[in-house]
């Protein structure tokens, strides 16, 4: 018994000299650090780097314990500095001799580049990032639209008017594609996977603070209706920036970047980002305009879902590759302005042809500026060729990057119109008619 | 200089370890193992027997080998020397004389005032010896003897001894002594009658459902209420005394036809190898049995409730009773029995998985939760949501200790308030309930010495305690939490997890009573894995465990809803009956 | 008097399973990737399958020496000599081999957790765990380990289910990644993975029977082989082929993926628990058998006080390594490419000689008839 008592003695002295001799080497309070919220990189004055980290302030979002009630007007719950610097860590290095606490990067959420940088090649910066522990994979890549420190004055505008704390303005807002279709999924893990891919390419999310000040500024100019070939702009003919609105909230996520390795090469417009999600497999579910087939100036509204994966096909034909997309998707009538009577089994066909020639005309005219304009294979098309090739060899060999900005497209979109609402047919109004008799 | 080289020589030498009773899982190979085992510890215990012999012939010698003389003044003498009368209060001595036939013979009673019941002695030894003794009695002493016990003494328990230490044992023990001049015996009667608390409720461990019976103080009680419930005449009440100089009784229970013999020679053994003057509670008694006094969790389960310990038995255990305990003791016990309360069988089977999935979390959450607190907070910042993470910060902005301190004063806080009430009066409850909640929960928050989450972290942590079944196991976690929480400041998760491996190491390598401690999953013995965990119906269970080796294995048959076979089996004949 | 030491099937396979598969928790996917390309999974296949079939001769040729371990054999064939031989080679092969596992695991979680501690903290803390564990001796391990392997398991299934969204299947083509014949031709001596099942050469005397070592080294083998290749799978579906050569921490990176709402991010420090469990399981387990074989072949009436000196070997040889990368280049391209030869080699060259000794005594008997 004696021998035990010892060991135990023992054990419990070599815990304690663990403790007094080595002390915890890692152990930070959570009060001794700042965390960032989103942290934005534009090109500096200088050769490298200009970083804007927005940290929030803790007692303002929580509202300091007791008698807080969170969100007190006025102050700002971030605060947002701005330096030169040659690299990432050693800007963190700098910012910390004037901020107080210790910057940690584990809860950074959004990380916005500016448009210049983003074609210039940011390879360097996402390898850093993900090289470093803190970083989460599920932060979101942003590229500020537009000339010039793009990024830091984004960051700067962000305010949220809804919530207190920025991380959830930024959670809620990125992930709102899942029902608005506008923006991509384009988190930091998924950027550094497709960047070190051989078939699919990166995207990030296009932001930019509103060009407008007030409502009497707003035009349609930068809108891409014309380019489109329409008359009046459709919902997703916007990107971030241009959307004619004023309000409170500045900021603006819409459209994205496309990316060429790490490289951007052009960006997307809301409405072909949603087509993008739908080639992808990730639409959810959004409500989409369509011009009424048979009534001019009329429109039909749907809330269009996705109802199966796409199915992506790749055939060789010669050197070019021909490219199938067959994309299945499933719609419900919200709201029909004419008022004729497509509910009805006879003309539920007619809507839902003009909704396929719609949405294909759409997608066709999308993947076709990837291919030729970008020259990017942003949907993971070459997946699908991969199968053809025994070995690695072979298929690097093969050279789908170049081949890609050669290929055919075809598009198949088949709708069906699933349930018409609360309504099964419009009763027009009858007002003015009995006035007439 | 000399312990730093001792220490050396314990961590460097090897030590034998203590040889301990191993059960294979086939019975008859058990059975060969434990006699081989157990016949060396037969020598062992001789030898040990040897050896104290030698040793207190000094003292005890003098009571055990006095006879009693034929002579009644030289055992009044004798008596008055060992009882120290008259300093001695509370014993009564009173002479009287006996006519027998024409002789007139003294004779004296000797017992302890309080600890008998005086009517008995009234009137069942001293009115019959004194007023209907002058009937024809043979002049011959034996016969006298015989004459007397037979036809005089109506009392109905009635020892006759030439041992003068026997009779000192019984008086000792609530009985009383007669001496008659002229027998080289006495006569020891069992008249105790002593105040005792009644049969009461248990009051540490209630139960909705099921019998609402407690164990007292007293030792034939206890037996007595096991023995109602179990009504079984294989169960084998084995009476042993222990502490040299107290001698309090003690009861070996078990079924003689289910438990494994070489489990009841291992506690009878170590019974009676018990070497201590007094002994005063089960709770004494239970740190002289356990195997590794050191290891934090309770190794033998105590309970106050005699359908738990019946409910032990017929699983092939051995309960130990002891006189003035109102506790007693299960033994072997694994893991799991801690983890089960009495209720758990009365109850149906899905409402006990609810309760058990709670016990668990609780378990886990009284163990784990502040050390988990202090590593996440001090190493793994990235896992707390991030909404989490600033309110944290900012209730934590104004704290100025950092958090393993806090939540140290907070631990101790509590602990301090759960020992006060325990030891408080009755009256003061209340108070101490107020003061509890406003220091802690109000006034330490509001000047900014601790974080209101760390408050519901110290909470959650006590109320998880509470709901673990065993007392014994909540306080082993309660004094565990201190060691996570160190460990987790200095090294994070990998601290916890290096203290779960030695704890869980350091539990597996423990025996009790020859059963491992982490018996139906450490060493995986029973076929049913979830078993132990999760409930099934109560007619599911038709083994016993298999690591105690029990003698017979079923403890029901195959299909124990026998009833319902019968039915199944009248509609085939009505079905029949109907088609014909 | 040692204690005589008998444990179940279960606890023997719970016992291989750590020994084997708790490289995958190590770089054991990006060494398969490196190999194999994209088809890392299917190479750990072609591994099981060899390891499998050697087992198989090597069960059989152990018919003859049930209840015998390797020493033993060893002592049979080569007396004294034999033995010492053995048990030397096998006491390196341990110390080495569990010294760098060390060392790996503390930079392991020097990466994940503790970054600012000084590496021999780190190490020091697993050091203590090991010895501790070895100290109470083989028997509270392998129960530890029954107790705890599905607890590790189940970590691992966590880690599966979660980066189940990033699954993209195109990721495992082309099949045959590098090439299939590069496969055939890495594969044998990649079967170094399987360098745990040295352990139960070791345990055989333990184990009963001869129908027990036989199947719990299938089991054993078939288990660790299919979690192998599933961790290797998902590693290779999640993230794409040269990316896949670039983590140190393969299965680390995949639980950073898991995130269930906005609530649950980031949770891979919960695995820190379960990675240090296998890791203290498996070292205090090879510390144990170092001591153990030590004693065995040299004769000793103790193990016990061995312990310690081994830990301190162990832990200083785990310091030796510069850097992490070269810590990396020897489990990656010396270990992991010869430590076949003892597990595999050794105990079939021993074996064959060993059964034709006893044929060739067995002749010798009949003439004597």
């Amino acid at each position: 018994m004696k021998n035990k008592i010892r060991k135990f003695c023992i054990l419990l002295s070599i815990f304690i000299i663990c403790q007094f001799t080595s002390g915890c080497y890692d152990s930070r309070e959570i009060d001794e650090l700042a965390y960032p919220i989103a942290i934005g990189f534009d090109k500096g004055e200088g050769k490298f780097l200009r970083m804007s980290l927005q940290i929030a302030v803790p007692t303002k979002v929580a509202g300091g314990g007791e008698g807080g009630g969170g969100g007190e007007g006025g102050q700002s719950s971030v605060s947002i500095t701005t330096l030169e610097t040659p690299t990432i860590y050693s800007g963190l290095n700098m910012i910390n001799t004037y901020v107080s606490k210790q910057i940690n990067l584990s809860h950074v959420k959004a990380i916005v580049f500016s448009e210049e940088l983003a074609r210039e090649g940011i390879e360097k910066y996402i390898n850093a990032l993900m090289r470093g522990r803190e970083f989460r994979g599920t932060a979101y890549v942003l590229v500020a639209k537009g000339s010039g420190n793009t990024a830091e004055k984004f960051i700067r505008e962000v305010k949220p008017e809804l919530e207190s704390n920025p991380a959830k303005y930024y959670e809620m807002v990125l992930n709102a594609y899942g029902y608005t279709g506008f923006t991509a999924e384009a988190k930091l893990i998924s950027f550094y996977r497709n960047m070190t891919s051989y078939t699919t390419q990166p995207v990030a999310v296009l932001a930019n603070v509103s060009e407008f000040e007030d409502s009497d500024d707003i035009t349609l100019e930068y809108s891409t209706y014309k380019q489109k070939g329409r008359d009046y702009p459709l919902p997703g003919d916007y990107t971030a920036g241009n959307m004619p609105k004023v309000g409170n909230i500045k900021t603006e996520v819409m459209g994205m970047a496309v990316f060429d390795g790490a490289r951007m090469v052009g960006e997307l417009d809301g409405e072909e980002t949603s087509y993008y999600l739908m080639v992808e497999g990730k639409y959810g579910y959004s409500y989409v305009t369509i011009p009424d087939p048979q009534a001019k100036d009329m429109f039909v509204l749907l809330n269009l879902k996705q109802s199966r994966k796409p199915k992506k096909r790749v055939e060789m034909v010669g050197d070019k590759p021909q490219i199938y997309i067959d994309i299945k998707l499933e719609a419900d009538i919200l709201s029909i302005q004419s008022g004729i009577n497509y509910e009805s089994i006879e003309k539920i066909g007619i809507l839902e042809k003009a909704t396929e020639e719609f949405v294909k005309t759409g997608i066709e005219r999308m993947v076709k500026r990837t291919v030729e304009e970008f020259g990017s294979d942003t949907f993971g098309i070459g997946e699908s060729i991969k199968k053809k090739f025994l070995t690695w060899d072979q298929w690097v060999a093969f050279n789908w990057k170049e081949k890609y900005r050669h290929s055919n497209i075809n598009v198949n979109v088949d709708v069906k119109i699933r349930r018409p609402g609360q309504k099964i047919k419009t009763v027009p109004a009858h007002g003015s008619e009995k006035e007439e008799k | 200089m000399a312990d730093f080289k001792n220490i050396l020589k314990y961590l460097f030498l090897y030590h034998e370890p203590d040889i301990q009773e191993e059960f294979i899982l086939k019975e008859k190979e058990s059975e060969k193992a434990g006699k081989e085992k157990t016949s060396e510890r037969r020598k062992e215990i001789s030898e040990d027997k040897q050896k104290t012999d030698n040793k207190s012939k000094t003292s005890k010698e003098s009571h055990e080998s006095k006879l009693i003389s034929k002579n009644l003044t030289d055992n009044i003498e004798y008596l008055k020397k060992v009882y120290s009368i008259p300093t001695n209060g509370d014993i009564v001595l009173r002479e009287f004389e006996i006519v027998a036939k024409d002789k007139t013979i003294p004779a004296c009673i000797i017992f302890y005032d309080g600890m008998t019941d005086r009517t008995i002695i009234d009137l069942a030894i001293l009115q019959p010896l004194m007023l209907l003794s002058n009937l024809e009695v043979k002049d011959k002493g034996k016969e006298l003897l015989e004459y007397i016990s037979k036809h005089l003494l109506v009392h109905n328990q009635i020892q006759i001894t030439q041992n003068m230490g026997k009779v000192i044992e019984d008086i000792n023990y609530g009985g009383c002594g007669v001496f008659i001049d002229g027998i080289d015996a006495a006569f020891a009667c069992d008249v105790k009658g002593w105040e005792h608390r009644g049969v009461d409720k248990p009051e540490t461990e209630s139960v909705v459902r099921g019998p609402q019976e407690g164990f007292t103080e007293t030792l034939r009680t206890n037996t007595a209420l096991v023995r109602k419930i179990l009504k079984d005449e294989e169960l084998v009440v084995e009476d042993v005394s222990v502490g040299k100089r107290s001698k309090t009784p003690c009861s070996i229970l078990y079924i003689k036809d289910i438990v494994n013999d070489s489990l009841v020679e291992e506690v009878r053994r170590r019974l009676k190898g018990i070497k201590v003057d007094y002994i005063f509670d089960t709770g004494d008694l239970e740190q002289y049995l356990e195997d590794n006094p050191f290891m934090t969790t309770p190794q033998i389960i105590a309970t106050e409730r005699p359908d738990r310990v019946a409910n032990a038995l017929t699983e092939g255990k051995v309960a130990v009773v002891m006189s003035g305990s109102p506790f007693a003791l299960v033994m072997p016990t694994t893991n799991i029995d801690l983890l089960q309360s009495a209720e758990d069988t009365y109850l149906r089977f899905p409402y006990v998985n609810l309760i058990r999935i709670v016990r668990m979390v609780a378990i886990f959450v009284s163990l784990l939760l502040p050390g988990l607190y202090v590593a996440i907070t001090n190493f793994h910042h990235e896992m707390i949501p991030t909404d989490l993470l600033l309110a944290i910060e900012a209730s934590r902005e104004k704290v100025p200790f950092p958090s393993v301190v806090e939540i140290l004063i907070m631990e101790f806080a509590f602990e301090l308030i759960v020992e006060a009430g325990i030891r408080r009066p009755g009256q003061l409850g209340p108070t101490l309930g107020i003061i509890g909640a406003l220091i802690l929960g109000q006034a330490a928050v509001a000047a900014n010495i601790v974080s209101p989450i760390l408050i519901i972290i110290v909470a959650v942590t006590g109320i998880g305690s509470f709901s673990i079944p065993n007392f014994g196991l909540g306080l082993s976690f309660r004094l565990l939490r201190f060691i996570f929480i160190f460990l987790a400041s200095v090294a994070g998760f990998l601290g916890i997890s290096l203290g779960l491996f030695m704890y869980g190491i350091w539990s597996c390598s423990v025996k009790s009573f020859g059963v491992p401690f982490m018996a139906p999953t450490g060493p995986k013995t029973y076929s049913n894995f979830l078993e132990q965990f999760v409930r099934s119906p109560i007619w599911k269970k038709e083994k016993r465990p298999d690591y105690l080796n029990v003698k017979k294995v079923h403890k029901q048959a195959k299909i124990s809803r026998q009833w319902s076979q019968d039915n199944k089996k009248k509609d085939k004949q009505q079905k029949y009956e109907i088609q014909k | 008097m040692e204690k005589k030491i008998i444990f179940g099937n279960r606890e023997a396979i719970s016992l291989l399973l750590i020994f084997m598969c708790n490289q995958l928790f190590l770089s054991f996917p990006r060494n398969m990737a490196e190999s194999a390309g994209n088809a890392g999974w299917i190479l750990t296949i072609y591994i099981t399958v060899i390891s499998l079939v050697l087992f198989l001769i090597i069960s059989r040729l152990y018919k003859n020496f049930e209840g015998k371990d390797i020493l033993d054999v060893a002592e049979f064939l080569g007396g004294n000599i034999g033995r010492i031989l053995v048990g030397i080679i096998y006491v390196i092969d341990y110390v080495v081999i569990i010294s760098v596992i060390l060392r790996e695991y503390g930079e392991d979680l020097k990466i994940i957790s503790l970054v600012q501690s000084p590496i021999s903290f780190v190490l020091a803390l697993f050091a203590i765990g090991m010895v501790f564990g070895a100290f109470f001796g083989l028997e509270p391990l392998v129960r530890l380990g029954a107790i705890s392997v599905p607890v590790i398991f189940l970590g691992f299934l966590i880690t599966v289910v979660g980066s189940i969204k990033y699954f993209n299947f195109s990721n495992i083509l082309p099949i045959f990644g590098t090439g299939l014949v590069e496969i055939l031709i890495e594969g044998p001596s990649r079967t170094s993975v399987f360098s745990g099942l040295t352990s139960l050469f070791l345990i055989a005397p333990f184990l009963r029977s001869h129908d027990n070592f036989k199947k719990s080294g299938f089991i054993g083998l078939i288990l660790s082989g299919l979690i192998l290749t599933v961790g290797n799978l998902v590693y290779s579906l999640v993230l794409p082929y040269p990316s896949t050569t670039s983590n140190f921490l393969p299965i680390y990176q995949l639980s950073r993926l898991i995130e269930y709402g906005r609530f649950f991010q980031r949770i891979e420090s919960i695995f820190v628990l379960v990675w240090s469990m296998t890791a203290l399981i498996y070292l205090s387990a090879g510390l144990f058998f170092s001591a153990y074989i030590y004693k065995k072949t040299f004769k000793l009436e103790y193990h016990r006080p061995l312990i310690i000196p081994f830990g301190i070997i162990i832990f200083t040889l785990s310091l030796i390594p510069k850097s992490l990368m070269e810590t990396m280049f020897i489990d990656n391209s010396i270990i992991r490419k010869y430590a076949w030869t003892v597990t595999f080699g050794l105990t079939l060259v021993l074996l064959i000689l060993a059964s034709i000794k006893i044929k060739v005594k067995e002749g010798r008997h009949k003439d004597e008839k």
